[in-house]
């Protein structure tokens, strides 16, 4: 099922789907590209970032960034 | 270079024998320092720089690191990478070869990296980039004699050349 990064819940695991192109640049230096397997670790509250682990380490994003990510996840 | 918390300032530190900050946390440098460092028989500047996770900055520390790269045309570039997180690293790696430096790579935190069950095969990276590839542990000063002794090697390299040897090698060096 396709969800937007900002909208995975805690402990789910995906595959990134799709990247909207405006922040591709932006974000495939920390490791985020298509079809990178991708874990959600953290919310924080207050429209905080997300915190992901995508290669085995952690990286936190913003939630603007994160609704403009799509992931495929797993069931 | 380097991205955030990969330990360019111990590089720095060890090989200018400088004191500049170091901390555990990315961020620490969020401004260049300058130092000297012996290099085949002669004194050489060597530029501390903010970790920078792309040649795009997106504040103002990765900007100053982007800043001293465009100012600096005549500069070898030592990129450290985290050897745990390679692919990331490889990153801006790759964009600094792209605008044409002579660029040694170091894959630091060797330590961790083996310990995490991560094997790099840096022969291999080596090949595929046409530039040098050395394991260190800046803490503990390992590799650091390799990496001095081949800077020397350090080229600019044609990222077409690069891509060609990417499609070459058909066994990745990750997954």
């Amino acid at each position: 099922m396709e969800r937007k990064l900002s909208e995975m819940k805690y402990e789910e695991e995906g595959v990134i789907k799709r990247i909207d192109p405006s922040l591709r640049q932006q974000i495939t230096g920390m490791g985020i590209r298509e079809g990178k397997e991708i874990k959600m670790m953290t919310k924080q509250p207050i429209k905080g970032p997300v915190v992901v682990t995508v290669d085995r380490s952690n990286t936190s994003i913003g939630l603007g960034l994160a609704d403009k990510i799509v992931v495929e996840v797993a069931k | 270079m380097g991205q955030a918390n990969v330990g360019k300032s111990v590089f720095f530190n060890r090989l200018a024998g400088a004191r500049v900050a170091e901390s555990n946390y990315p961020g620490t440098t969020v401004d260049y320092a300058k130092g000297r460092m012996l290099f085949e028989g002669r004194y050489v500047e060597l530029i501390d720089v903010p970790g920078t996770f792309s040649l795009q900055p997106k504040d103002r520390a990765e900007e100053v690191a982007v800043k001293m790269l465009e100012e600096e045309k005549e500069a070898l570039v030592i990129c450290v990478i985290d050897a745990s997180k390679v692919e990331r690293g490889l990153y801006l790696t790759l964009e600094i070869i792209e605008r044409g430096y002579p660029v040694i790579v170091a894959l630091n935190m060797w330590d961790v990296a083996k310990g995490g069950n991560i094997k790099i095969e840096a022969k291999k990276l080596e090949q595929i980039l046409g530039v040098p590839v050395v394991a260190t542990v800046a803490i503990r000063g390992e590799g650091f004699k390799e990496l001095v002794s081949r800077m020397g090697e350090a080229k600019p390299v044609d990222i077409e050349k690069v891509i060609e040897n990417v499609k070459g090698s058909k066994a990745g060096t990750h997954r």
